[in-house]
């Protein structure tokens, strides 16, 4: 008989050893997770990194053959001839050796054209376009948390989805899960009157009591009841996940990076981890971009490689999946002040052992703006989420996730076990 | 609105107060409830006739360190908590949320605090004034980069955010070519060249509307050709109407209405806000006075039901705590709680409700209450329990649940809760029952207080 969310909740409470909490769900697997997937997929974790502000595709992946390049790119554009070639057309910016590093043991998709029809060239649009899997905007919930409603709802695990984020990214809001989200395992615990230590499991009962939710139908009190109740959960196991673990990767400075390692971190001590999102800002680079441009990209490019390295390190990377996604690329032509306004479609990044290395897509046509002077779409982005949640999280039903059935753009291994 | 359509209560008073303001204490309670709706209103929106002569002399004598950015973020934290003017501090507030401008990006201490003043100034004047005071801040300049325009392939940044986020809203209907329109038109509209530069920290921008770099050619903005300007594109914007009225107006009083009433403005109320928006010139003010005077306003579902910003939730709890601070704890935990002042993460800023909440900014949450109600020192964020039960019976658990209940303004929380902050009271260090006695208030009423700062309850407002 499963236990339900609220057992796990008291029989975990702060205040109880750790060796006796851990084992509780992993022993006892209640979650229908396994029992609705493949059971190839019950192991592994996909890491999203979202890409913050618009990234340039173009100073990403460079087209770097295409004679219009350095005409619409007069101001800010990659020197051609410095670019790392993936073909004969493309080529990364010379500052992602990393990335060609992956690229090079086959660990690399390249998704090119990648957006939706009828780009709205808003950041807040598009990015709740891209969080929902839904250009009408309709949807309330995020693509990975409709799965997480499908697929974790009533699992006693709090830890199968989770954020590496100050906010609660839209991908991974659900109905059903409150899914954790932190940036710092130290302070991401209630804390209590250090003057008093005798009184903190009262202190904690009555913490748990008044977080407890009423009713079926969620209020917006019942819901702030379930964030207490799920963040006195998480944070248990959370404050654990450190044991044991050094890192094995040359991570860059930067949040990013310390993101990726946390991942790492959590990955290593197996605490059953599914989805976990990683953020990163700054690229809405409309002026200055020339300066700003470049240490992003290399960052992305350095601290990707690290967790890799960090994951080989502890013979994890086998079951790691990373997708990149950022909501919109930018405009073909820089503008006069060194940077580049909104565009529509860009290159986005999958990494890890189940790829199937290649160039998913032609390069950008600029010789083919719309009215805007923007990029066309190849790949539509519901294709590249479709993708990952048949190949990669196994769902036996995609179109119920995602609303239609998109074409498998076939970047993952299908037989990959 | 006739008075007699809003059943004025204490609980009423104490409602519009947390919305309007940041909370209050029993005694500003009391003080507004006597006054009436009309009056209450009148006080909160006049509010020039209240003088802050005192509390500015106060608040400069605390020397916050005005060129830091935590200087600026405890100067404002401290007039949201202790100002005379709760409406004034509420109104700069808002458009500090509206207006983003991120202190990462525009870099200069004093421009961002500049901002902040101008928001005041106009904070319930004539929103035209705002707009055009606002496309001409220099942090704001920087921050969108229209100060980088030029005539040739302008800079789109600033012109699609005051559309978008700042004038008529995304779903208005405006075009990209509206966009790349009003861009043209705000070019000029730049820095005094030299005026920002590192060597007075980017402090000494200047707004200087430069004729040189000017796009003087026609532009087609909504459908009017002219040879528009900066100013010119504003009012275009702000001209703009449909069958329901002003778009401006529209998209406005629809955000004023989520912030103080609830996300879900029916089309009734929008469309009455509107029309004395028109009616009123664009006056935020009369906005507001009809806006606190609506039945709707005051309805059940309505009450309780807005998901305090963590700049709100650290004010409310030290000003309803009646609690002293220099608001180094409160501006140094609002990163963690998903709201760091003077710096947010994009143009829009966080989404507003339930947004807030995760739990991640719960704990953040959660620790800052902790160290509120755990200071015992006599500087820093605290508040005295002592002070809290004097005058008052406090010789049952139950009876100071109840008063704490009702100075937290928290007696909505389920009769569960209720009963758990009194067996709260009611236990030892060993979990047994004893009888709560005023030989625990450091423990007891301390621990209470944390426990009700973070309930469900407290979180609303």
């Amino acid at each position: 008989m499963p236990i339900s969310r609220r057992d796990f909740l008291l029989k975990s409470a702060g205040f109880v050893s750790v060796s006796a909490m851990v084992p509780r769900w992993a022993v006892k697997d209640a979650a229908n997770f396994e029992e609705s997937l493949g059971a190839e997929a019950a192991g592994r974790t996909l890491v999203v990194l979202e890409l913050m502000g618009g990234n340039d595709g173009l100073n990403t992946v460079v087209p770097y053959a295409d004679s219009r390049y350095p005409q619409l790119r007069s101001r800010i554009g990659i020197s051609v001839s410095s670019v790392l070639q993936l073909d004969s057309r493309l080529g990364l910016n010379p500052v992602m050796s990393s990335m060609m590093s992956l690229w090079n043991s086959n660990r690399l998709a390249l998704l090119e054209n990648v957006g939706y029809p009828n780009s709205s060239l808003s950041h807040f649009s598009s990015r709740d376009i891209w969080h929902t899997a839904d250009p009408t905007l309709a949807q309330r919930r995020g693509w990975l948390g409709r799965w997480a409603d499908e697929y974790l709802a009533g699992d006693p695990n709090p830890l199968k989805c989770a954020a590496i984020s100050q906010t609660l990214p839209r991908t991974l809001l659900s109905d059903k899960v409150q899914v954790p989200s932190f940036v710092n395992i130290a302070t991401y615990s209630y804390q209590t009157d250090g003057k008093f230590p005798g009184d903190r499991t009262n202190q904690m009962n009555a913490f748990v009591a008044e977080s407890s939710p009423e009713y079926e139908i969620p209020t917006t009190v019942d819901t702030l009841g379930q964030i207490g109740e799920d963040a006195i959960s998480s944070s248990n196991i959370l404050q654990t996940v450190s044991t044991g673990y050094v890192s094995m990767g040359n991570y860059p400075a930067g949040s990013l990076a310390s993101g990726l390692q946390l991942c790492a971190e959590i990955i290593h001590a197996n605490i059953g981890a599914r989805i976990l999102y990683v953020t990163y800002g700054g690229f809405d680079n409309h002026a200055t971009e020339d300066q700003d441009h470049d240490p992003l990209v290399q960052n992305v490019s350095d601290s990707i490689k690290a967790f890799f390295d960090d994951l080989d390190g502890h013979g994890k990377s086998h079951d790691v999946l990373l997708m990149t996604w950022s909501e919109f690329g930018r405009r073909a032509q820089d503008n006069a002040s060194n940077g580049t306004d909104h565009g529509t479609s860009a290159p986005h990044f999958v990494v890890g052992d189940a790829v199937v290395k290649g160039i998913y897509g032609s390069p950008p046509d600029l010789t083919n703006l719309d009215s805007n002077g923007n990029l066309h779409i190849e790949n539509d982005f519901r294709s590249y989420y479709g993708t990952v949640l048949a190949d990669w999280l196994k769902v036996p039903d995609v179109p119920n996730i995602l609303g239609a059935t998109w074409p498998n753009l076939g970047f993952l291994n299908k037989s990959y076990v | 609105m006739s008075e007699s359509a809003v059943n004025w209560t204490r609980d009423v008073a104490a409602h519009l107060l947390r919305r309007a303001g940041f909370g209050g204490t029993p005694a500003e309670i009391d003080d507004l409830f006597q006054r009436g709706l009309t009056g209450a209103v009148g006080r909160l929106v006049d509010y020039e006739a209240i003088d802050k002569s005192a509390y500015e002399a106060a608040l400069a004598a605390r020397g916050y360190n005005l060129l830091t950015t935590r200087g600026i973020q405890q100067w404002f934290l401290d007039r949201m908590a202790f100002s005379p003017r709760p409406l004034e501090e509420k109104m700069s507030y808002f458009w500090n949320l509206h207006w983003t401008s991120g202190i990462s990006k525009v870099r200069g201490v004093t421009l961002m605090l500049n901002q902040n003043q101008t928001m005041r100034q106009n904070a319930v004047g004539k929103f035209d004034d705002l707009v055009v005071k606002i496309s001409q801040d220099p942090a704001m300049l920087v921050w969108l980069d229209n100060w980088l325009s030029k005539p040739q392939r302008g800079n789109e940044n600033y012109a699609r955010e005051l559309l978008e986020l700042f004038t008529v809203g995304v779903e208005s209907g405006y075009t990209q070519t509206d966009v790349t329109m009003v861009a043209r038109a705000l070019t000029g509209w730049t820095l005094t060249a030299g005026s920002y530069t590192k060597n007075d920290n980017y402090n000494g921008a200047t707004f200087f509307d430069n004729a040189a770099l000017h796009d003087t050619g026609s532009k087609t903005i909504l459908g009017q050709t002219g040879n528009w300007n900066g100013y010119d594109a504003i009012n275009i914007i702000l001209n703009w109407s449909d069958a329901e009225g002003s778009k401006a107006g529209q998209f406005i009083t629809a955000k004023l209405w989520t912030f103080f009433g609830h996300a879900s403005p029916t089309d009734d109320v929008v469309s009455q806000l509107t029309a004395v928006w028109t009616s009123s010139g664009r006056s935020i003010r009369e906005v507001l006075r009809a806006l606190f005077t609506m039945p709707e306003f005051y309805e059940a579902h309505t009450a309780k039901k807005w998901v305090r910003s963590p700049v709100e939730y650290a004010v409310a709890a030290i000003r309803m705590l009646e609690g002293q601070s220099d608001f180094a704890a409160a501006a140094s935990s609002l990163a963690g709680m998903g709201q760091a002042l003077f710096n947010p993460s994009d143009a829009k800023g966080p989404d507003w409700g339930l947004d807030w909440m995760n739990t991640g900014t719960l704990f953040a949450r959660a620790n800052f209450a902790n160290t509120l109600c755990t200071n015992r020192g006599t500087s820093g964020t605290r508040f005295d329990p002592n002070a809290l039960l004097s005058g008052h019976d406090a010789s049952t658990a139950s009876r100071v649940v109840d008063l704490l209940a009702a100075r937290l303004n928290v007696t909505d929380a389920p009769p569960a809760t209720r009963l758990s902050w009194i067996d709260y009271m009611n236990r030892d260090d060993a979990g047994n029952r004893v009888t709560w006695t005023l030989d625990n208030v450091d423990k007891k009423v301390r621990g209470l207080v944390h426990l009700m700062l973070t309930s469900p309850a407290f979180h609303l407002a």
